[in-house]
């Protein structure tokens, strides 16, 4: 690389050109200053250029070197001690930017400061300031001569206000440098400034470059999908910051001690996680001459910081030296730590001859210059303030992601927390609304129930109002203290009193209630009580209630208690006048003893008339035996009449007996009833006398023929010997009713009247007897069963008691009525009706059109 | 040979009369004297003083209550037994006749063979 260039001095402005051309071709540093070195060698024709670069400490080192034919030793890549060039020179070559010019020779030095200590702006235009000469201090001489040289120019290197270096040229035979050299150098020292300007710009922009590019890497580590993004990030950042080992510790905010640890590389020792550890953040808080950011302590050498035992021994047996810790916050939000550690390096230094520690280096300078190799061991390595940096936007991309991560899981949890939530509650809604949804449906049931419940509750009591209305039975319902709760309309009329006044009436004492024998209760001993008490059901038949007017009638009734869920809570009471009732069974009692009665006469005579004859202790002469035969024989037909007779009665009044109603003619029925009578006439020597009157009539002949046989048997049995029975028919209209209205009697009168009402025209039959009358009060009661008319001897006559009623019933039931009238003493007339009505006379009429044609 | 016996029958039922006179002559011995009515047997009663009446109950115009009433207020008659023999033959009927204190009650239709032995079982001895 070494170049030849003409060594005139005229030629002075090429070399600047040159100079400055390749300090511009080039942006290296070192390429330059070589450069810079070999041109300045050659026009200077001195035998070694250096280029000196001071350390911040003050010690120097050459970074650059052109030697001519080993006229010198190389210094090349040498380090020289602060004290070599003391601090005064070295404020003198940055305040005045002095230039020297040593002369070993003449031990003189030539000196040019290019600037004036009290006017530093007014000598700037100046630069070619005069050199003044002064003595040489014997130290620099002896310390230039060790060095093996003679000669020396020396011309400062300054950078932004600073002193970067020196521009040194050395020569080992005694060369003297003038004015013009002075400035030539001066101008390249110029030139280098700017080289270093440039290359230090440079520098800055690759750090910068190489900085975004780990800033890069990382963060696409960091927001790369692939498994654990954050450890692999700090595996990167540790590499990147030349670091043995990394760890980030992720607080959980939850709970300190379940913060999260991701390592890499070399880690302090112990189980402890030293971040959770209270010693951490009081060291922290106490390392302020360390922080070197807000968030961010850098510890070069830990042996040199004030570390709690806890850490420092972590530390150190871990063979961690140097540690940087990042404390990782983001939108004012604690995230974390991030700490890198590094461990002890061994630096070696080339030193421009061998120190000698004992010696002062004051008072003597070095002899020699021989390169002595320096091995420093376990150096802490300093962090440097473009790492510092680095690591502050390292830390500042990690603490994003770690925020926005737990800012996502957050949102993810609260997100998965909210569908969690809206799940469960929407199941809850679900459940809610399915226990409404039944809920709902089972009130509509229930809802539909009571509709149809209370419907059929109306309709229920509603009815029971019907029957309650409807009952003939009276029913009331009293409470426990037996006082009415409600009443039948039947109960009210059949008690005499209205509806609401029953209400709220004690019953026991309104009814008076007696039992059959005519004792009145008292209340505690009547069935209804105990019936309350003990809700035994009672039937009762016969007991007396009292009507409001205070008659007492015989009741048959039921009381019945009223019970809810085993308590009795009141009472109903169901009652039937029984009046009606008792005077039938009254009625059939008598009947059955009248009939019984009846029965057993004739079975007297005839039992003790056969007894008689069938016995054979005592020989019966042969006229009483025929007179028992004969009482036997009359007496069996008597009680076969009696018999046929209750039996036509019973049938009669009980409707059983079928009227075979047809057309017939009167007087033919009138003719056949006396025939059958008139053998018993002749008996009883009667006559009959028999008033024809051919009308037709629509009836049941033999019924008839029977009605009038009764009639005439006994007007035959009560009358006189030789009086007549008198037998006549007649019709009546309405119209002809005065005519015979004076015949009858007030019953008769009213009879026929009635006849008359239902029926245009009617016919009436009357049979006369002159017999000995039948007394007034006896003229209806005749009509009875069984009822017979005494005789004058009062002897049974022999009749069965019910021949007139079988006639009454005959008659009424063909819709006539049957009476009799009398006058006592001269006889008695027994009349009855058959009404004729217009349908009969149609089919009277139609017969006999029939007959007509007929014949 | 005990004092022959008279009885007095009092019934409005002549076939009945006859068949009982009869059946007590036969089985009994007894001298019936008889009447039809109320009236005819109480004065038949007083004059005769008959050792029983055998008195029917139902009988028209003077009934046997009357009768018997009629019999016990009269001193001359009021000592004579009276035996009823009636066709009431209901429960009731019967029960009202135990007040009446006669002798015996013997109801219609009776047994032909036993009555006599019936009647004068029932008289003081």
């Amino acid at each position: 690389m070494a170049q030849r260039f003409p060594t005139s001095v005229r030629n002075l402005e090429d070399l600047l050109h040159r100079m400055t051309n390749r300090i511009r071709q080039s942006l290296e540093l070192p390429e330059i200053l070589e450069a810079t070195a070999d041109e300045m060698r050659v026009f200077l024709k001195t035998d070694r250029v250096k280029i000196y670069q001071f350390h911040p400490d003050g010690s120097g080192e050459v970074v650059a070197e052109a030697i001519n034919q080993q006229r010198l030793p190389s210094l090349l890549g040498q380090r020289f001690p602060a004290a070599d060039i003391p601090m005064q020179a070295r404020e003198l070559f940055l305040k005045l930017r002095q230039r020297s010019i040593v002369n070993v020779a003449t031990q003189e030095i030539g000196i040019s400061p290019l600037l004036t200590s009290s006017e530093k702006e007014s000598l700037l235009s100046d630069q070619f300031t005069a050199l003044s000469f002064r003595s040489v201090d014997p130290c620099h001489v002896e310390y230039l001569t060790a060095m093996g040289v003679r000669a020396s120019l020396v011309v400062p290197i300054l950078y932004r206000h600073r002193l970067w270096g020196l521009l040194v040229a050395h020569h080992s035979l005694p060369k003297r440098f003038g004015n013009k050299e002075l400035e030539i150098v001066q101008l390249i020292a110029d030139q280098v400034t700017v080289a270093i300007s440039h290359a230090n710009l440079l520098q800055l922009t690759r750090l910068q470059g190489k900085h975004e590019s780990i800033i890069n890497q990382t963060v696409s580590y960091l927001y790369s999908s692939a498994k654990d993004p954050l450890k692999r990030a700090l595996w990167h950042v540790t590499n990147a910051l030349q670091c043995v080992g990394g760890r980030l510790y992720l607080f959980n905010p939850d709970s300190n001690t379940k913060g999260r640890l991701i390592i890499t590389g070399k880690q302090p020792a112990g189980k402890q996680i030293l971040e959770q550890h209270s010693a951490w953040r009081v060291w922290l808080r106490q390392e302020s001459s360390n922080q070197v950011m807000a968030n961010l302590w850098a510890i070069s050498d830990i042996k040199q910081a004030q570390l709690l035992p806890i850490i420092s021994e972590a530390l150190t047996r871990a063979d961690i030296r140097s540690v940087l810790v990042a404390k990782l916050v983001h939108q004012n939000q604690f995230l974390g730590y991030l700490s890198l550690f590094r461990q002890s390096v061994d630096v070696e230094t080339v030193w421009a001859g061998q120190l000698d520690d004992s010696d002062s280096r004051q008072q003597r300078p070095r002899q020699s210059f021989e390169a002595w190799h320096e091995m420093k061991k376990e150096q802490s390595r300093e962090w440097l303030p473009r790492e510092v940096g680095l690591a502050q936007d390292l830390v500042d991309r990690f603490s994003s992601v770690i925020y926005q991560t737990q800012l996502y899981q957050k949102v993810q949890r609260l997100n998965a927390d909210l569908e969690q939530r809206v799940l469960q509650r929407t199941a809850e809604l679900n459940k809610i609304n399915q226990t409404l949804t039944q809920e709902i449906s089972e009130r509509e049931r229930t809802l539909e129930a009571l509709h149809v419940a209370r419907d059929s509750l109306k309709r229920l009591s509603h009815q029971n109002e019907l029957i309650l209305n409807a009952a003939g039975e009276g029913i009331y319902g009293i409470d426990p203290k037996g006082k009415i709760v409600f009443s039948n309309p039947a109960a009210a009329s059949l008690l005499g009193y209205k509806k609401e006044e029953l209400t709220g009436c004690f019953m026991h004492d309104l009814l008076r209630h007696t039992n059959a024998h005519g004792r009145a209760y008292r209340w505690r001993q009547s069935p209804i009580f105990k019936t309350l008490r003990h809700g035994q059901t009672h039937h009762v038949t016969g007991d007396l209630f009292q009507k409001r007017d205070g008659a007492q009638f015989p009741v048959e009734y039921v009381s019945t208690s009223i019970q809810e869920q085993g308590k009795i809570i009141g009472a109903v009471i169901v009652f039937q006048d029984i009046t009606e009732r008792q005077i039938v069974d009254a009625m059939k009692d008598e009947f059955i003893a009248v009939v019984s009665h009846e029965l057993r006469t004739p079975l007297t005579s005839i039992r003790a008339a056969l007894g008689l004859l069938a016995q054979n202790r005592v020989e019966i002469p042969a006229q009483q035996q025929r007179r028992m035969i004969e009482i036997a024989s009359s007496n069996t037909n008597r009680l076969v009449r009696l018999v046929s007779d209750i039996l036509d009665v019973e049938r009669l009044k009980l409707g059983k007996t079928v009227l075979n109603k047809q057309p017939c003619d009167l007087s033919v029925l009138l003719a056949q009833a006396v025939d059958e009578m008139r053998a018993m006439a002749e008996k009883y020597g009667v006559n009959l006398e028999v008033s024809p009157l051919r009308i037709q009539l629509y009836a049941d002949p033999d019924k008839i023929i029977q009605t009038i046989g009764n009639l005439l048997s006994n007007a035959i049995k009560f009358s006189p010997r030789n009086s007549t029975v008198d037998i006549s028919a007649q019709q009546i209209k309405r119209s002809g009713f005065a005519q015979i209205e004076t015949l009858l009697s007030e019953a008769g009168k009213q009879a026929v009247a009635e006849g008359l009402k239902a029926h245009p025209s009617l016919l009436l039959i009357a049979i006369t007897d002159a017999g000995q009358g039948i007394p007034a009060d006896k003229l209806e009661a005749i009509f009875d069963q069984f009822e017979q008319l005494n005789t004058s001897d009062g002897e049974h006559q022999g009749g069965t008691g019910l021949g007139l009623a079988i006639c009454r019933s005959i008659v009424r039931r063909h819709g006539g009525e049957i009476w009799a009238q009398s006058q006592i003493g001269k006889g008695s007339t027994f009349f009855f009706t058959l009404p004729i009505s217009v349908e009969i006379k149609n089919v009277l009429n139609d017969q006999a059109k029939a007959t007509k044609e007929t014949l | 040979m005990m004092a022959t016996k008279r009885i007095l029958m009092v019934d409005d039922d002549a076939d009945i009369r006859e068949a009982t006179q009869l059946c007590l002559e036969i089985t009994g011995q007894w001298e019936v004297l008889m009447a039809g009515n109320g009236p005819e047997g109480l004065a038949i009663a007083q004059l005769e003083q008959p050792n029983v009446i055998l008195l029917d109950m139902m009988l028209p115009g003077m009934d046997g209550m009357t009768i018997l009433k009629k019999l016990r207020e009269n001193p001359d008659t009021q000592k004579i037994p009276i035996v009823i023999l009636t066709a009431k033959a209901q429960a009731s009927e019967k029960r009202s006749f135990d007040q009446l204190k006669v002798a015996a009650v013997i109801t219609k239709p009776y047994d032909p063979l036993t009555i006599s032995d019936q009647i004068a079982s029932a008289l003081p001895a």
